[in-house]
């Protein structure tokens, strides 16, 4: 009978287990701890504030590195607040069209602690900020070591240009001047001419040429103060690791645990200036928001005027399917999470949470993302475009009026968009408030009226006799996307025009592209900065894609807009610009080289647990202003994940009913 | 000339010639044997694959005029098809013989009209699954078209000439044989560009080798028989010996080949199709565009249901007709046959 006995210990152990363990992936002792979980999808490929930008990267380096501007956590359209800075500085008029700023940096501003500042002295384990190390920063921008993606933005810097081709000359020329670090080269070469420093705590940038919108870079990680010390020390090599991989900042928090292959851990900079400062714009939670914060809670007494930040650690883990993810997230373990397209039906239901979802007081969080698509027409083209005078403008706004994009969002975004109106999402600071482009409007009647006085009646092209017949170029069309664009060509058809929708490789759509051989496209762009000169300058004659290789694919260019435009790119924000906006937003309505088709809108789940979380749309963590009630969080993960038991005690019963008549063989063979 | 004056044309060239083939075949006493052999065994499989092949001929006859959907159609050939499913399109998803739309639940213009329901943007899917029907005997027709002859004419030269000529053709063969083929049509679709004659051409030149090999064996074996011995010592010209002797031998290998590869390369379709690079309008493309729609909440199952179904009962029907062609046709089997 010794089997048997064995045979019920294993199932008695089976149970204990079953009953004991849980599916929670973090230590027990963490619970208690304001920790803020999220994950990434893929390994970092750079963390240096210089090479770093795309949104995932973000969520680390903005964590870490600290910037002169920030964005208001709730006001929208977006704002800049001084950050590291005092103030935010304004634009000062130079003679010949030069244009400078000041920055004042806050007295205090620290490092977070690392080893690498034993380079400064030893036993030296952190150090005050100066504006050197933004100037350091802003040198290697230049870099071309570097693989900077946005130099050019900085290329209005007087010197920017003329010191990145300095380098690359005297390292080319002298092998013992491309040996020295880094620093000491942009050193012999006197540094960028348009940054210069008055004192540790003022810098004057210089631009050649007017850029207002230079102050949103300064918004970004790219202009953040960098340590010598840490590009230095962290060098790749004798075990170190790169900086990329290593950042080192002046930021709320710094990095604890770097393991780019399964998860990254920041811990509260001790250092952080806003722990001295807490009445600095950045370092407290706002007092006033956008309409309707306070209703959504944001505006919690609370919360209002506390100093930041709320959180004890951030972490970071590896999460490469988008599954497991949310399934994870519905168990509790991720604190917020975006909706998968497999579960949008499941999650969201008539644009609200289903009430499943709700139950357990999940958020959805709606905000509109600071980009556009759009169809285009070539308007270089014999029959759509320009040479084709009034008839093509009317063409187009026929076929302007014909789409019905509030119909294909609802199709093909689950409802997840704004029908556009301009060019400009409605989030940008700018954008004509309140405005209904007529030629956006579905109106079949107006749009065969039109038709008739373009001189195509019913869609007929008189040259032929029979329908007129245009090309939609759509690349890297999968079976999936192709009712996308088929939508578009069946709404055309109701107006008796003929498109031809043709999918190419992207590559053959390249070649069509020079060849300026296209008639309509569909595009899509994402602001880098929230300024509507960032969305106007598709349409602008510079950008043309057939002269310049740039972006305006549809080949706009209009002697009205091009001077307006000229006029509102160096206007600094204000009525005036606005009321230039809204002129070259008519020309558009009128001369429709694009038909603006939607503003995405970003859906994106929170825990209730979590406080504070408003969607910001661009690439810049709020983590800083997030809070967590971790006793909350503890108490309802055990809830919703109390072990199912009952499959082990079925699997033990069954293994043991399996093995009795084994065991009866055995009995009866030995008597 | 418009592509549907061609198409019509085609269409009586292929009624003609099946007309010629169907006298040759009541002239012909193992043809007619073979024939009301088949229709004993399989009826149900040959009067589906002849309704599928009505269809697509009636999907090919086309002519223009007439109301139809939209300001477009009326200007547009439209097939016999494509008439009888006309002023009925919806806005969007609908379930099969619903009253009102699947997601909103607006009323529908045609109520309880759409046997299998509309696709995501209104489109009939019973009326895009027939219309996949005439694609479908399109790749497996055109490709053979192209497989077939290429086949016989490498596969008998390699067989009957030998040497360096055989040497040669095996070389291309076995060059060929041994390019994984998935890559290849890749390459060759990347190359020719996307449609519907460069797949056929893409599916053509990959899948000929198989052919080849059976008809080298045989042609080999062929050769050596006594009455190809005897006409050669009487002088007969190598391309009458060919004509008369080897080709007609081979025939029943080319028909059962055909029809065996007919349902592979309207697999083989889909699976392009779910690269991304395969014909507009196939069962294929409605496979891969209804991927998602299966993870939808709730789900919509009709597309796919339809599209894998016509597919499921054409190639059963043609691997039938196509095994029970193998054992009347296949001179071992042909014996033992009752």
């Amino acid at each position: 009978m010794r089997q048997v006995w064995v045979a019920a210990a294993l199932v008695g152990s089976l149970c204990v287990l079953a009953v004991g363990c849980n599916n929670n992936p973090y230590p027990e002792h963490d619970a208690e701890l304001k920790v803020l979980y999220s994950a990434f999808s893929t390994p970092h490929r750079s963390l240096d504030p210089a090479e770093a930008y795309n949104v995932s990267a973000h969520r680390v380096t903005g964590l870490v590195y600290d910037t002169l501007l920030e964005y208001h956590f709730l006001k929208r359209p977006y704002t800049l607040i001084p950050g590291l800075a005092k103030q935010v500085p304004t634009a000062e008029p130079l003679e010949d069209g030069r244009v400078r700023y000041r920055f004042t940096l806050r007295p205090g501003v620290n490092f977070a602690p690392d080893p690498c500042f034993e380079l400064g002295g030893a036993g030296r384990v952190t150090r005050e900020a100066t504006m050197e190390d933004v100037a350091y920063q802003l040198m290697r921008l230049a870099d071309p070591a570097l693989n900077v993606q946005v130099r050019d933005q900085f290329s209005n810097i007087q010197g920017f240009k003329q010191f990145h081709r300095a380098l690359i000359e005297r390292r080319g020329a002298d092998p013992a001047f491309a040996a020295l670090p880094a620093r000491e080269q942009y050193a012999a070469l006197g540094g960028v001419e348009g940054v210069r420093i008055e004192h540790p705590h003022a810098l004057e940038i210089t631009l050649h040429s007017p850029y207002p919108q230079i102050l949103y870079w300064f918004a970004m990680e790219f202009t953040t103060p960098v340590a010598w010390e840490a590009v230095e020390y962290y060098d790749g090599e004798a075990g170190r690791e790169r900086y990329a991989d290593h950042p080192v900042g002046t930021g709320p928090f710094g990095i604890d645990v770097y393991d780019k292959r399964s998860r990254i851990v920041l811990d509260r900079n001790p250092h952080w200036y806003g722990l001295a400062d807490p009445r600095a714009p950045g370092a407290h939670y706002p007092e006033e928001g956008a309409p309707g914060d306070a209703e959504a809670g944001l505006l919690d007494a609370a919360y209002v005027g506390r100093p930041l930040p709320f959180l004890d650690r951030v972490e970071f883990r590896l999460e490469k399917e988008g599954i497991p993810l949310f399934n994870k997230f519905l168990q509790g373990y991720y604190d917020s999470g975006g909706i998968i397209k497999e579960s949008f039906d499941q999650v969201v239901q008539s644009e609200r949470l289903s009430p499943e979802m709700a139950a357990r007081e999940i958020r959805l969080q709606k905000a509109v993302s600071p980009g556009i698509f759009n169809l285009g027409f070539n308007m270089e083209d014999e029959t759509l475009g320009v040479p084709a005078g009034d008839r093509g403008r009317k063409l187009r706004q026929a076929m302007s009026l014909a789409v019905d994009s509030e119909k294909w969002i609802e199709l093909f975004l689950n409802g997840r968009g704004l029908p556009a109106q301009t060019p400009i999402p409605p989030v940008i600071s700018g954008a004509p408030e309140g405005y209904l482009n007529p030629y956006r409007q579905v109106d079949l009647d107006r749009a065969r009226a039109l038709l008739v006085e373009a001189g195509y009646p019913d869609g007929i092209d008189p040259a032929t006799g029979a329908p007129l017949k245009l090309t939609f170029d759509a690349y890297e069309v999968s079976s999936q996307s192709r009712p996308e664009r088929q939508y578009f060509v069946d709404e055309w058809r109701k107006l008796g025009i003929n498109v031809e929708l043709s999918s190419t490789t992207y590559n053959e759509f390249q070649e069509k592209v020079d060849r300026g051989a296209y008639q309509i496209y569909f595009w899509g762009w994402s602001a880098d900065y929230p300024d509507p000169e960032n969305f106007l300058f598709l349409l602008s004659c510079a950008m043309r894609k057939s002269t310049t290789g740039g972006p305006n694919s549809a080949n706009f260019c209009h002697p009205g807009f091009e001077s307006l435009f000229n006029q509102m790119e160096v206007m600094e924000d204000g009525p005036e610009r606005r009321a230039i906006i809204r002129e070259m937003v008519a020309i558009l309505e009128q001369e429709r080289p694009w038909i603006e088709i939607f503003n995405g809108v970003g859906y994106s789940l929170a825990h209730g647990w979590l406080a504070n979380v408003k969607p910001f749309g661009m690439s810049y963590p709020m983590t800083k202003y997030l809070d967590i009630d971790p006793v909350k969080r503890a108490r309802v993960r055990l809830s919703w994940n109390e072990p199912v038991v009952w499959p082990v005690f079925a699997i033990a019963g069954m293994f043991v009913v399996g093995i009795i008549p084994g065991f009866r063989t055995f009995f009866r063979e030995r008597q | 000339m418009a592509p549907h004056v061609l198409s019509n044309a085609i269409v009586l060239l292929l009624l003609v010639a099946a007309g010629f083939a169907l006298r040759f075949v009541r002239g012909n006493r193992m043809w007619r044997d073979a024939l009301a052999q088949l229709w004993r065994r399989r009826r149900g499989s040959l009067l589906v694959i002849v309704a599928f092949l009505l269809v697509g001929l009636l999907d090919s006859v086309a002519w223009t005029g007439g109301q139809g959907q939209d300001a477009l159609a009326a200007h547009e050939a439209r097939t016999v098809i494509d008439r009888l499913f006309q002023g009925d399109r919806e806005a969007s998803y609908s379930a099969p013989l619903a009253d009102a739309a699947f997601y909103g639940g607006d009323p529908l213009a045609a109520p309880g009209g759409h046997w299998l329901g509309t696709d995501i943007l209104g489109r009939d899917v019973l009326h895009r699954t027939l219309k996949g029907a005439r694609v479908a005997l399109m790749i497996g027709g055109l490709t053979s078209l192209i497989a077939i002859p290429l086949a016989l004419l490498f596969g008998i030269s390699a067989g009957y000439f030998g040497r360096r000529i055989d040497d040669a053709i095996f070389f291309l063969i076995s060059t060929l044989a041994s390019i994984p083929s998935l890559l290849l049509l890749i390459a060759l679709i990347m190359a020719l560009g996307k449609g519907t004659w460069q797949v056929c051409l893409a599916l053509g030149i990959t899948s000929w080798v198989g052919l080849c090999r059976v008809t080298r064996g045989e042609t080999l074996k062929l050769r050596e028989l006594d009455y190809v011995q005897a006409a050669r010592a009487l002088g007969v010209s190598h391309g009458r010996i060919l004509v008369r002797h080897i080709l007609p031998n081979l025939m029943h290998l080319v028909i059962i080949t055909f029809v065996l590869m007919f349902s592979q390369l309207v697999l083989s379709e889909a699976i392009l199709a779910y690269l991304g690079i395969g014909v507009d309008g196939s069962w294929g493309e409605m496979i891969d565009q209804a991927r998602n729609e299966l993870s939808r909440e709730p789900i919509i199952w009709w597309n796919i249901a339809a599209a894998g179904s016509a597919m499921f009962t054409l190639l059963l029907a043609v691997n039938y007709v196509g095994d029970s062609l193998r054992d009347i046709l296949d001179p071992r089997t042909l014996r033992e046959t009752p």
